[in-house]
Protein backbone atom coordinates (compact mmCIF):
# COMPACT_ATOMS: atom_id res chain seq x y z
CA UNK A 1 0.00 0.00 0.00
CA UNK A 2 1.10 3.35 -0.38
CA UNK A 3 2.33 5.51 2.31
CA UNK A 4 5.13 8.07 2.99
CA UNK A 5 8.50 7.16 3.60
CA UNK A 6 8.99 9.55 6.59
CA UNK A 7 6.92 12.37 7.61
CA UNK A 8 8.01 15.57 9.64
CA UNK A 9 5.03 15.56 12.14
CA UNK A 10 3.64 11.76 13.32
CA UNK A 11 0.32 13.40 13.61
CA UNK A 12 -1.85 15.90 11.98
CA UNK A 13 -5.20 18.03 12.82
CA UNK A 14 -8.09 16.89 10.33
CA UNK A 15 -8.53 19.81 8.69
CA UNK A 16 -11.68 21.27 6.40
CA UNK A 17 -13.18 19.44 3.53
CA UNK A 18 -14.83 21.47 1.85
CA UNK A 19 -14.81 23.33 -2.10
CA UNK A 20 -13.50 22.06 -4.90
CA UNK A 21 -10.31 21.05 -6.33
CA UNK A 22 -7.74 23.42 -7.56
CA UNK A 23 -5.38 21.40 -9.50
CA UNK A 24 -5.17 17.64 -10.92
CA UNK A 25 -8.75 18.22 -12.25
CA UNK A 26 -8.13 17.01 -16.15
CA UNK A 27 -6.87 13.76 -17.68
CA UNK A 28 -3.04 15.03 -18.21
CA UNK A 29 -1.03 11.44 -18.82
CA UNK A 30 -3.22 8.57 -20.07
CA UNK A 31 -6.69 9.16 -22.19
CA UNK A 32 -8.98 7.92 -19.54
CA UNK A 33 -10.08 8.60 -15.81
CA UNK A 34 -11.80 8.02 -13.13
CA UNK A 35 -12.79 12.08 -11.66
CA UNK A 36 -14.09 12.12 -7.72
CA UNK A 37 -17.67 13.91 -7.82
CA UNK A 38 -17.97 13.72 -3.80
CA UNK A 39 -15.14 14.85 -1.20
CA UNK A 40 -13.64 12.43 0.80
CA UNK A 41 -10.87 10.67 2.56
CA UNK A 42 -9.17 8.00 -0.02
CA UNK A 43 -7.18 5.50 2.24
CA UNK A 44 -4.82 3.94 0.79
CA UNK A 45 -6.39 0.63 1.12
CA UNK A 46 -9.05 1.79 -1.28
CA UNK A 47 -6.46 3.28 -3.36
CA UNK A 48 -5.15 -0.50 -3.43
CA UNK A 49 -7.99 -1.94 -3.99
CA UNK A 50 -9.43 0.34 -6.92
CA UNK A 51 -6.01 0.01 -8.22
CA UNK A 52 -6.58 -3.99 -8.59
CA UNK A 53 -9.69 -4.18 -9.61
CA UNK A 54 -8.86 -1.78 -12.75
CA UNK A 55 -5.43 -4.00 -13.25
CA UNK A 56 -7.28 -7.61 -12.96
CA UNK A 57 -10.28 -6.36 -15.84
CA UNK A 58 -7.40 -5.09 -18.12
CA UNK A 59 -5.67 -8.42 -17.80
CA UNK A 60 -2.86 -7.22 -19.95
CA UNK A 61 -1.68 -4.31 -21.19
CA UNK A 62 -2.46 -0.50 -20.71
CA UNK A 63 -0.62 1.97 -18.34
CA UNK A 64 -1.70 3.19 -14.98
CA UNK A 65 -1.78 6.15 -13.44
CA UNK A 66 -2.34 6.67 -9.36
CA UNK A 67 -2.91 10.58 -9.25
CA UNK A 68 -2.70 10.79 -5.36
CA UNK A 69 -1.08 10.18 -3.07
CA UNK A 70 -2.44 9.23 0.83
CA UNK A 71 0.07 11.26 2.76
CA UNK A 72 -2.31 12.48 5.59
CA UNK A 73 -1.89 10.25 8.87
CA UNK A 74 -5.39 9.35 10.57
CA UNK A 75 -5.16 8.48 13.88
CA UNK A 76 -7.25 6.34 16.42
CA UNK A 77 -7.35 5.88 20.10
CA UNK A 78 -7.65 2.19 20.99
CA UNK A 79 -11.28 0.83 21.61
CA UNK A 80 -12.60 0.93 25.41
CA UNK A 81 -10.60 3.75 26.24
CA UNK A 82 -11.50 6.81 28.63
CA UNK A 83 -11.23 10.06 27.10
CA UNK A 84 -8.18 12.25 27.54
CA UNK A 85 -4.56 11.12 27.72
CA UNK A 86 -3.82 12.75 24.12
CA UNK A 87 -4.40 11.95 20.74
CA UNK A 88 -4.41 8.59 19.58
CA UNK A 89 -1.95 6.72 17.52
CA UNK A 90 -1.37 7.09 13.78
CA UNK A 91 -3.47 4.04 12.00
CA UNK A 92 -3.74 4.42 8.58
CA UNK A 93 -3.17 7.01 5.58
CA UNK A 94 -5.33 8.80 3.50
CA UNK A 95 -5.40 11.16 0.70
CA UNK A 96 -7.30 13.89 0.74
CA UNK A 97 -9.61 14.42 -1.76
CA UNK A 98 -12.14 17.30 -3.44
CA UNK A 99 -14.56 17.04 -6.25
CA UNK A 100 -13.29 17.18 -9.93
CA UNK A 101 -10.28 15.58 -8.66
CA UNK A 102 -8.86 12.93 -11.03
CA UNK A 103 -8.10 9.64 -9.01
CA UNK A 104 -6.80 7.12 -11.46
CA UNK A 105 -5.37 7.32 -14.75
CA UNK A 106 -5.68 4.48 -17.60
CA UNK A 107 -3.97 4.37 -21.15
CA UNK A 108 -3.18 1.70 -24.19
CA UNK A 109 -6.47 0.17 -23.65
CA UNK A 110 -9.46 0.53 -25.63
CA UNK A 111 -12.14 2.63 -25.04
CA UNK A 112 -14.60 -0.12 -23.57
CA UNK A 113 -12.62 -2.39 -21.81
CA UNK A 114 -10.92 0.67 -20.10
CA UNK A 115 -14.95 1.94 -18.90
CA UNK A 116 -15.57 -1.57 -18.09
CA UNK A 117 -12.30 -1.61 -15.94
CA UNK A 118 -12.63 2.13 -14.25
CA UNK A 119 -16.31 1.33 -13.45
CA UNK A 120 -15.02 -1.26 -11.54
CA UNK A 121 -12.74 0.27 -9.38
CA UNK A 122 -15.00 3.55 -8.97
CA UNK A 123 -17.48 0.74 -6.92
CA UNK A 124 -14.12 0.40 -4.21
CA UNK A 125 -14.14 3.82 -3.68
CA UNK A 126 -16.11 5.87 -0.73
CA UNK A 127 -17.38 8.48 -3.25
CA UNK A 128 -19.63 9.00 -6.55
CA UNK A 129 -16.82 9.19 -8.88
CA UNK A 130 -17.20 9.00 -12.90
CA UNK A 131 -15.37 8.05 -15.75
CA UNK A 132 -13.65 10.71 -18.03
CA UNK A 133 -11.92 10.79 -21.16
CA UNK A 134 -8.99 13.63 -22.10
CA UNK A 135 -10.82 16.48 -23.66
CA UNK A 136 -10.34 16.40 -27.41
CA UNK A 137 -9.99 12.93 -27.84
CA UNK A 138 -12.84 10.22 -28.83
CA UNK A 139 -15.20 12.49 -29.72
CA UNK A 140 -15.25 14.93 -26.68
CA UNK A 141 -14.78 18.35 -27.61
CA UNK A 142 -12.01 20.42 -26.48
CA UNK A 143 -14.58 23.26 -25.62
CA UNK A 144 -17.64 22.71 -23.74
CA UNK A 145 -20.11 25.23 -22.48
CA UNK B 1 -5.68 30.71 -42.45
CA UNK B 2 -9.50 32.82 -42.50
CA UNK B 3 -10.52 34.22 -39.09
CA UNK B 4 -13.87 33.73 -37.63
CA UNK B 5 -15.96 36.57 -36.25
CA UNK B 6 -16.95 36.46 -32.74
CA UNK B 7 -19.10 39.25 -31.19
CA UNK B 8 -18.58 39.91 -27.46
CA UNK B 9 -20.00 42.73 -25.23
CA UNK B 10 -18.39 45.29 -23.48
CA UNK B 11 -18.04 47.20 -20.41
CA UNK B 12 -19.21 44.18 -17.96
CA UNK B 13 -19.11 44.77 -14.80
CA UNK B 14 -16.24 43.26 -12.81
CA UNK B 15 -16.79 40.77 -10.14
CA UNK B 16 -17.54 37.28 -9.07
CA UNK B 17 -21.37 37.76 -8.70
CA UNK B 18 -21.61 39.46 -11.82
CA UNK B 19 -19.47 36.59 -13.84
CA UNK B 20 -21.54 34.07 -12.10
CA UNK B 21 -24.86 35.77 -13.76
CA UNK B 22 -23.38 36.06 -16.81
CA UNK B 23 -22.54 32.52 -16.82
CA UNK B 24 -25.95 31.64 -15.81
CA UNK B 25 -27.43 33.87 -18.83
CA UNK B 26 -25.03 31.31 -20.71
CA UNK B 27 -22.25 33.63 -21.59
CA UNK B 28 -18.11 33.60 -20.83
CA UNK B 29 -16.65 36.43 -18.88
CA UNK B 30 -13.69 37.16 -20.43
CA UNK B 31 -10.70 39.68 -21.23
CA UNK B 32 -9.10 40.76 -24.33
CA UNK B 33 -5.06 42.39 -24.06
CA UNK B 34 -2.11 42.07 -26.12
CA UNK B 35 0.36 44.76 -27.77
CA UNK B 36 0.69 46.99 -24.64
CA UNK B 37 -3.35 48.01 -25.21
CA UNK B 38 -5.25 48.03 -21.73
CA UNK B 39 -7.03 45.14 -20.80
CA UNK B 40 -10.70 45.12 -22.08
CA UNK B 41 -13.21 42.94 -19.88
CA UNK B 42 -15.75 41.24 -22.32
CA UNK B 43 -18.27 38.65 -22.14
CA UNK B 44 -18.95 36.11 -24.94
CA UNK B 45 -21.90 34.41 -26.11
CA UNK B 46 -20.66 30.34 -24.89
CA UNK B 47 -22.51 28.71 -27.70
CA UNK B 48 -20.93 31.13 -30.02
CA UNK B 49 -17.67 30.14 -28.72
CA UNK B 50 -18.12 26.40 -28.67
CA UNK B 51 -19.30 26.67 -32.51
CA UNK B 52 -15.82 29.41 -33.69
CA UNK B 53 -13.31 26.92 -31.61
CA UNK B 54 -14.82 23.29 -32.90
CA UNK B 55 -12.97 24.06 -36.11
CA UNK B 56 -10.61 22.46 -38.06
CA UNK B 57 -7.88 24.45 -36.10
CA UNK B 58 -9.61 23.82 -33.01
CA UNK B 59 -8.76 26.41 -30.00
CA UNK B 60 -5.59 27.71 -32.31
CA UNK B 61 -8.62 29.68 -34.84
CA UNK B 62 -7.99 32.97 -35.30
CA UNK B 63 -10.28 35.02 -34.39
CA UNK B 64 -12.24 37.75 -35.31
CA UNK B 65 -13.24 39.41 -31.89
CA UNK B 66 -15.57 42.21 -32.27
CA UNK B 67 -15.78 44.02 -29.05
CA UNK B 68 -18.59 46.90 -29.19
CA UNK B 69 -17.12 49.37 -32.01
CA UNK B 70 -13.41 47.91 -32.14
CA UNK B 71 -12.26 44.43 -34.04
CA UNK B 72 -9.14 42.69 -32.46
CA UNK B 73 -7.54 40.20 -34.31
CA UNK B 74 -7.10 37.48 -31.45
CA UNK B 75 -6.58 33.70 -30.42
CA UNK B 76 -8.22 32.14 -27.42
CA UNK B 77 -6.13 31.61 -24.02
CA UNK B 78 -6.19 30.47 -20.91
CA UNK B 79 -9.52 29.09 -20.83
CA UNK B 80 -10.22 28.62 -17.59
CA UNK B 81 -12.67 25.24 -16.52
CA UNK B 82 -14.59 24.46 -13.72
CA UNK B 83 -13.24 21.74 -11.91
CA UNK B 84 -15.90 19.37 -11.75
CA UNK B 85 -18.56 20.04 -14.89
CA UNK B 86 -15.29 20.84 -17.03
CA UNK B 87 -17.01 23.59 -18.65
CA UNK B 88 -15.15 27.22 -19.90
CA UNK B 89 -15.81 29.26 -16.81
CA UNK B 90 -12.82 32.39 -18.34
CA UNK B 91 -11.63 32.82 -21.65
CA UNK B 92 -8.54 35.17 -22.15
CA UNK B 93 -8.18 36.50 -25.87
CA UNK B 94 -4.69 37.96 -26.88
CA UNK B 95 -4.61 40.45 -29.52
CA UNK B 96 -2.35 39.19 -32.30
CA UNK B 97 -0.97 40.62 -35.53
CA UNK B 98 -0.52 39.15 -38.96
CA UNK B 99 3.00 38.95 -39.49
CA UNK B 100 4.30 38.41 -35.91
CA UNK B 101 5.66 35.45 -34.29
CA UNK B 102 3.78 33.82 -31.63
CA UNK B 103 3.60 31.04 -29.21
CA UNK B 104 0.78 28.44 -29.63
CA UNK B 105 0.46 24.35 -28.21
CA UNK B 106 -0.80 22.40 -31.34
CA UNK B 107 -2.27 18.57 -30.66
CA UNK B 108 0.23 15.81 -31.60
CA UNK B 109 -2.12 13.22 -33.62
CA UNK B 110 -0.13 9.40 -34.15
CA UNK B 111 -0.67 7.78 -37.35
CA UNK B 112 -0.11 4.43 -38.58
CA UNK B 113 -0.09 1.30 -36.18
CA UNK B 114 2.64 0.41 -34.30
CA UNK B 115 2.48 -3.62 -35.80
CA UNK B 116 5.88 -4.53 -33.72
CA UNK B 117 5.13 -2.90 -30.58
CA UNK B 118 1.72 -4.88 -30.44
CA UNK B 119 2.95 -8.31 -31.98
CA UNK B 120 5.65 -7.96 -28.69
CA UNK B 121 2.47 -7.46 -26.34
CA UNK B 122 3.85 -3.92 -25.41
CA UNK B 123 2.30 -0.58 -24.87
CA UNK B 124 2.74 2.47 -27.31
CA UNK B 125 3.27 5.28 -24.71
CA UNK B 126 2.52 8.73 -25.34
CA UNK B 127 4.48 11.28 -23.35
CA UNK B 128 3.88 14.57 -25.15
CA UNK B 129 0.31 15.45 -26.49
CA UNK B 130 0.75 18.83 -27.43
CA UNK B 131 3.84 20.49 -29.17
CA UNK B 132 4.43 24.15 -28.00
CA UNK B 133 5.44 25.91 -31.65
CA UNK B 134 6.28 29.05 -33.10
CA UNK B 135 4.83 30.48 -36.07
CA UNK B 136 2.85 33.14 -37.66
CA UNK B 137 -1.05 33.06 -36.74
CA UNK B 138 -1.56 31.40 -40.62
CA UNK B 139 0.69 29.39 -40.14
CA UNK B 140 -0.23 27.05 -37.13
CA UNK B 141 -0.62 23.99 -38.28
CA UNK B 142 -4.19 21.99 -36.99
CA UNK B 143 -2.48 19.03 -35.84
CA UNK B 144 1.06 17.59 -36.14
CA UNK B 145 1.14 14.07 -37.18
CA UNK B 146 3.78 11.69 -36.02
CA UNK B 147 3.31 8.16 -37.74
CA UNK B 148 4.60 5.45 -35.17
CA UNK B 149 4.37 2.49 -37.52
CA UNK B 150 8.32 2.30 -38.00
CA UNK B 151 8.20 2.40 -33.70
CA UNK B 152 9.43 -0.94 -32.07
CA UNK B 153 9.87 -2.05 -28.17
CA UNK B 154 12.16 0.35 -26.56
CA UNK B 155 12.80 2.65 -28.71
CA UNK B 156 11.09 6.15 -28.77
CA UNK B 157 9.73 8.78 -31.87
CA UNK B 158 11.38 11.97 -30.91
CA UNK B 159 10.83 15.66 -31.61
CA UNK B 160 13.16 15.53 -34.34
CA UNK B 161 10.99 13.11 -35.89
CA UNK B 162 8.55 15.77 -37.17
CA UNK B 163 7.94 16.91 -40.05
CA UNK B 164 6.73 20.25 -39.40
CA UNK B 165 6.03 22.61 -42.10
CA UNK B 166 8.27 25.82 -43.43
CA UNK B 167 7.78 28.80 -41.50
CA UNK B 168 6.56 26.90 -38.24
CA UNK B 169 9.63 26.03 -35.20
CA UNK B 170 9.46 24.93 -31.80
CA UNK B 171 11.47 25.32 -28.88
CA UNK B 172 11.89 21.98 -27.74
CA UNK B 173 14.97 19.69 -28.07
CA UNK B 174 15.01 17.19 -30.29
CA UNK B 175 15.80 14.96 -28.47
CA UNK B 176 12.63 14.95 -26.17
CA UNK B 177 10.73 11.78 -26.57
CA UNK B 178 7.10 11.79 -27.78
CA UNK B 179 6.31 8.16 -28.01
CA UNK B 180 7.90 5.57 -27.04
CA UNK B 181 7.18 1.27 -27.19
CA UNK B 182 6.89 -0.06 -23.51
CA UNK B 183 7.91 -3.45 -22.80
CA UNK B 184 5.29 -6.05 -21.40
CA UNK B 185 5.58 -6.00 -17.57
CA UNK B 186 7.37 -8.96 -16.57
CA UNK B 187 9.67 -7.43 -13.93
CA UNK B 188 6.72 -6.50 -12.05
CA UNK B 189 4.60 -9.86 -11.81
CA UNK B 190 8.41 -11.14 -10.11
CA UNK B 191 8.32 -7.81 -7.36
CA UNK B 192 4.53 -8.84 -6.44
CA UNK B 193 5.66 -12.89 -6.16
CA UNK B 194 7.98 -12.06 -3.84
CA UNK B 195 5.42 -9.73 -1.74
CA UNK B 196 3.12 -12.80 -1.40
CA UNK B 197 0.67 -11.78 -3.71
CA UNK B 198 0.98 -14.31 -6.49
CA UNK B 199 -1.87 -14.89 -7.53
CA UNK B 200 -2.25 -11.42 -8.86
CA UNK B 201 -0.16 -12.15 -12.17
CA UNK B 202 -2.58 -10.82 -14.20
CA UNK B 203 -2.29 -7.58 -12.95
CA UNK B 204 0.90 -7.07 -13.00
CA UNK B 205 0.94 -6.65 -16.75
CA UNK B 206 -0.06 -3.38 -15.88
CA UNK B 207 2.15 -0.54 -15.92
CA UNK B 208 1.36 1.84 -12.45
CA UNK B 209 2.80 4.82 -12.70
CA UNK B 210 2.37 7.36 -9.16
CA UNK B 211 4.16 10.24 -10.58
CA UNK B 212 1.79 12.36 -11.25
CA UNK B 213 0.34 11.70 -7.74
CA UNK B 214 0.11 15.36 -6.02
CA UNK B 215 -0.06 15.77 -2.13
CA UNK B 216 -2.55 18.75 -2.52
CA UNK B 217 -5.97 18.91 -4.60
Amino acid sequence: MLMPRKVKHRKQQRGRLTGDAKRGTAVSFGDFGIQALEPAWLTARQIEAARIAMTRHVKRGGKVWIRVFPDRPVTQKPAETRMGSGKGNPEHWVAVVRPGKVLFELAGVEPELAHEAMDRAIQKLPMKARFVVRAGTHGVPEVQV
Amino acid sequence: MPEIVLNAEVGRTLGSRSARRLRAEGKIPGVVYGHGTDPVPVAVVGRDLRVALSGESGSNTLLSLAAGDQTFLTLAREMQRHPVRGTVIHVDFQIVRRDEIIAADVPITLVGEALEVHHGDGLVDQQLFTLPVRARPSDIPTVVELDITGLTIGSALRVADLQLASGVTTDLEDDVAIVTGQPPRVQALETEGAEGEAGEGSEAQTEIDTSGAAGEG
